[in-house]
Parts: structure tokens; sequence; C-alpha cells
């Protein structure tokens, strides 16, 4: 009964956002809406492709600085850390999770922007001062959910291992991380989840220039930031141009679930 | 097995899959927090409805050009404070959400740095001007420019001048802070200085005036624009340069005697002609009260003294 009332909530989401962004195909062409190049509502020109470069930007980067530091947090919350440490260290990493990522982007705007700008003479605005933000916000999922992969690997085989003559590291690398990998990526997929839906943060660090980045420090936008920026203003055309958008961050995120549910099965 | 429950919550509902077997508890958890979720999603599609459907009680929504901000909200405290069970709200998300909101029916005034384009004001919008401003161009404290030309200006936010140097500065990449589309200081700067030339689409953009004068203060090679009334440092100790405009500087002066080229008018928009407590309240802006302190104080140029527009 509950599970039927989620399916047609996210039913009825996924159909209104749909009937909404429908004119974009017939009124502007859904090939001039994602491969044009130009985002600039005061002309009427719709074009999301820089829109959708920059989520990918944003998303990849902050895996690649995310992702090590989260799986090195689970490597070490399940195979090292003392239960005492431990007993701190998974709270803190669980709070992270829990702070609003408005307090994120005010952290990045009123902290690191101003760093970054001090450092490399641009306004501090751009890909890394982003990536940076979101690395941090994605650690909690990934290194929780690592851990439990992680967790789940059956202590005989690391014993195996230690009878082998295998040292903790040599353990940790060669047995234990290889045996849990599915649900690392696993995990890492839902954090790709959590930092291609990321808005507020983003907006306030990204720049919003609806371009594509002529550099790691220059502004550029994603499509959650465009659609905050422009929502409330919108009318018409424009309106109908930001459902759509909505429309494509639907369907990356169903890809993604997808994903996850095609690698579950493979680790059954 | 460690606090697997508490984790639970943390995290969305697809790690549910994996442990079906061993926490139901959670699970129907957050099917409940589903619920909890479209319910509030549906519940708030019928607030807005409820909101626009709300007009004569004691209670006026302002709402537009952050800008305008101090003013509508100074004058709307003095106004609760005379009038006991009034509230006047008073939000800011720029010009054209503001005339967006009024014409909507979601506030009672818009108000906008900008005039209204030819397809708002055949929404049947009356206009009443509530002051004069300037639109000051900052740079950097430590940027040396003083002076900058119209034609200059409009090159540097084309994109077409990039390095200071060119306009007698240091070597030093031109950064540009931007306001976003829905801003009137942006509408009414791109009428007035940019003359239908596009702005440089790289450049940055910010979502409120405040934020374009902090990001100016601390960035040597950035210039923005922002309202007269905004260059003072009053709330922050960040202070910004103004540069002269053609060789004008900007002021109250020069804006009220139209020398200063970029100035504009302020406006309130509502939607027919003001009644009942909404036209109380833009009275109480227009009267001598709020004009000769409030408007004043702000920076900007009370109605009365014109300003040639």
């Amino acid at each position: 009964m509950c599970a039927f009332a989620a399916v047609l909530a996210v039913a009825l989401i996924f159909l209104f956002v749909g009937w909404k962004a429908w004119p974009i195909a017939t009124d502007y062409g859904i090939g001039n809406f994602v491969f044009g190049k130009v985002w600039s509502s005061s002309t009427n020109t719709f074009g999301i492709l820089p829109l959708i470069a920059g989520s990918a930007i944003v998303t990849f980067g902050a895996l690649l600085l995310g992702t090590p530091l989260a799986v090195g947090t689970a490597v070490f919350l399940s195979e090292i850390a003392s239960p005492r440490v431990r007993s701190i260290v998974r709270p803190a990493v669980e709070l992270l999770a829990g702070v609003p990522s408005v307090i994120y982007g005010f952290f990045g705007i009123v902290m690191l922007r101003p760093l970054i700008a001090h450092f490399t003479g641009s306004l501090g605005f751009g890909a890394l001062t982003t990536w940076i933000v979101l690395a941090v916000m994605i650690v909690p999922t990934i290194a929780t959910l690592s851990e439990d992969a992680l967790r789940s690997i059956p202590l005989g085989i690391r014993e195996a291992s230690y009878a082998m003559g295998a040292t903790t590291w040599q353990t940790i690398y060669k047995v234990v991380v290889p045996a849990a990998k599915i649900g690392i990526f696993d995990a890492v997929i839902l954090g790709m989840g959590r930092a291609i839906g990321e808005t507020m943060a983003v907006l306030m660090v990204v720049g919003n220039a609806p371009v594509f980045p002529k550099g790691i420090t220059a502004p550029f936008a994603t499509l959650t930031s465009q659609i905050v920026l422009d929502m409330p203003y919108s009318i018409g055309l424009h309106r109908t141009a930001l459902f759509a958008m909505a429309v494509m961050l639907f369907v990356f995120s169903m890809l993604l679930v997808l994903a996850v549910r095609l690698l579950s099965k493979l680790r059954d | 097995m460690h606090s697997r429950d508490h984790r639970q919550i943390l995290l969305s509902s697809r790690r549910a899959r994996p442990h079906r077997k061993t926490c139901g508890s959670g699970v129907r958890a957050l099917r409940a927090l589903g619920i909890l979720a479209a319910g509030l999603f549906v519940s708030s599609f019928l607030l807005t409805g409820c909101a626009s459907g709300l007009r004569n009680v004691s209670q006026i929504t302002v709402s537009g050009s952050t800008t305008i901000l101090p003013i509508a909200e100074q004058a709307a405290e003095t106004f609760m404070q005379q009038k006991q069970g009034v509230s006047v709200l008073v939000s800011g998300l720029g010009s054209s959400a503001g005339i967006e909101a009024v014409s909507a029916g979601t506030a009672q005034i818009g108000t906008s740095s900008r005039d209204a384009k030819a397809e708002e004001s055949n929404l049947g919008l009356v206009d009443t001007p509530i002051a004069y401003d300037g639109i000051a161009v900052i740079v950097n404290p430590s940027n040396p420019v003083n002076n900058l030309t119209s034609s200059q200006l409009r090159d540097i936010f084309a994109g077409k001048i990039t390095n200071w140097k060119e306009v007698g500065g240091k070597d030093e990449r031109i950064s540009i802070v931007n306001r976003d589309e829905a801003s009137g200081t942006r509408e009414a700067f791109s009428k007035l200085v940019m003359k239908s030339q596009a702005f440089d689409p790289a450049a940055a953009v910010l979502p409120g005036t405040g934020q374009v004068r902090d990001v100016v203060a601390r960035a040597s090679g950035a210039i923005g624009y922002i309202s007269l009334g905004f260059v003072k440092p009053r709330f922050t100790n960040v202070t910004v340069k103004a540069v002269s405009v053609d060789g004008v500087e900007p002021s109250e002066a020069t804006v009220a005697s139209g020398t200063y080229p970029i100035g504009r008018a302020l406006h309130f928009f509502t939607k027919g002609q003001p009644t009942g407590l909404v036209k109380e309240y833009i009275d109480f802006v227009l009267s001598s009260q709020i004009q000769d302190s409030v408007v004043i104080d702000a920076g900007f140029i009370p109605i009365a003294n014109g300003g040639k527009q």
C-alpha cells in the first residue's frame, strides 16, 4: 500500500513535469534544445549543451576528488580503526551527511572562494571551488556504503590472507577491497547521484555563466543551478525549458538507479 | 553489527535493497518518509493556491527588486509600527520576479528597478515611481582606474576589452561580475550602457546586489555594477570604488541633475490602481517621512527631487 503510494507519487511527478516540458519538443525542437550551445532567456534561446557539460564536469570532478577520500575513510573505519576511534570518526562522517547543503555552499562562498581567488587571480568561482565543496558533500554517502560493502566480506577471507603471511596492508589492498569492489562501485554511483542533483551549494560557488568553462577557475553553470536561478521569473517557453531540464535530470538519475540495480544483480 | 538502523535514516531508500532481509523497520520508516514527502509536495501546491486568492486581509506582500529592498523593508517596519495588526511582507528575488509575482497575484506590490516591458504593461500594471537611483560601476579599491567612458564600459562588459591595461590600469585580467537576467539593475544597465549589445556570456552571474559588491570588494581584477545606494559600506567594512563614467562622478547630485549617464527610476507596480491598505502603504513610502529619511539614507534620490529621466 505504502509502496504503491510512493510509486504513484513518482509517476505523477514525472507525468506532471513531462507534461509541462512537452512544448519544448513541439515549439523549440529537442535537437535545438539538447545540442544548442547558447542559453539566453532574454532572447528566447534555450540550448542546454553547456549546462549538461557543466553538470558532467561538476559530477566527475567531485567524484575524482571525493572517491579516494571516501574509500580511504571506509577502509580505515572497517579495517584499521580501533572500536574507540571508530566510535568517534563514524559519527563525524555521518554528521557531514546531515549538514544542509546551503551551509556547504556558504562555506564555499565565504571561505573557499576568496582563498582560490587569492591564489589564482580569478574571481574564485568555477570548477575548482565546486569540486572541493561537492567532494566533501559526497564523502559520507560513499564512505558509509563502502564501509558496509567492506564489512560484508567474511572474516574468513581476511584470516586466510593473514595465514598466507600477508601484512595488513596487503590484505586490504589485494584481498578485501577487490572482493568488495562491486559494493564500492555501487557506493560511487550513489555519490554521483548526489553530486549531479546538488543545487544550492553549486549555485553559490559555480559562477552561473551558461557557457563551456574556459578553465577550472572560470565561471560556468549546471542544469540544477540554472533552474534555480531562472525559476523566479520564467514565463512561457522559458519555464517550459526549465521543466525540460528537469526531465533531463530525471532521466540521468533514472539511468544511475538502473546502473545500481544491474550492479546489485551482478553481486548476487 | 554496528548501528545500522541509525544510518538507515541518513541514507536514501536505495540502500534498502541490499539489506532487505535484515532491516524491515528501516525500510518501513523510509516508505513513510516517502509518503510524507509526497504529501508535502501536494500540500505546497494547495498552499500556493490559497495565497494567490488572498487579497483583502490586513497583510500585504511586497516582492521584487533587491535594490529597493532597504526602502521597502524600512518603510514596512515603520508602517507596521504605526498601524497595529497590519503586516507587510517584503522579499527580494529580482525585478522580473516582482513583476511576475504581482501579475500572478501572489504579491500585491511588485517592486522593480527597471521599467515594465511592453508585454508586461499589457497585463494592466500601474506604475508608481518611488525614487530615483544611479547605477554605479564598481571596481576593487586597489584598482588605479578612476574613470571609464561609456564605450569602454560597453566593450568591457561585452568581453571585448579583457585587460585593465587597455583602459589605463595595471596589467591584469578583467573579471566581469554580472547580474542575473531577473535583475532590474542589469536590465537598466543593458539599456543605458550596452545599447542592445550582448553581455559577455562567460561573465560570472550573481543573484543579488550584495553579492556583487562583496565579490568585487575582494577580487582585485573585478568590475561590476550596483545601485548607487549600495556603494557606501553601510553594513560591512569591505569597500568598493565607484568609478566616474564619461568624467562624471556618480553622486546623488549628478544623478538628480541628470548629468550622470546611468540613472533610472525605481518603481512600485500594482495590478490596477492601488486601493485600501496597498494604497496606504504606497502613500506612506511617498510621504516625506520616508522620502526625506529612508530614501536619502539608503543613498537614493527622493521622487520629488526629479532626476532627468
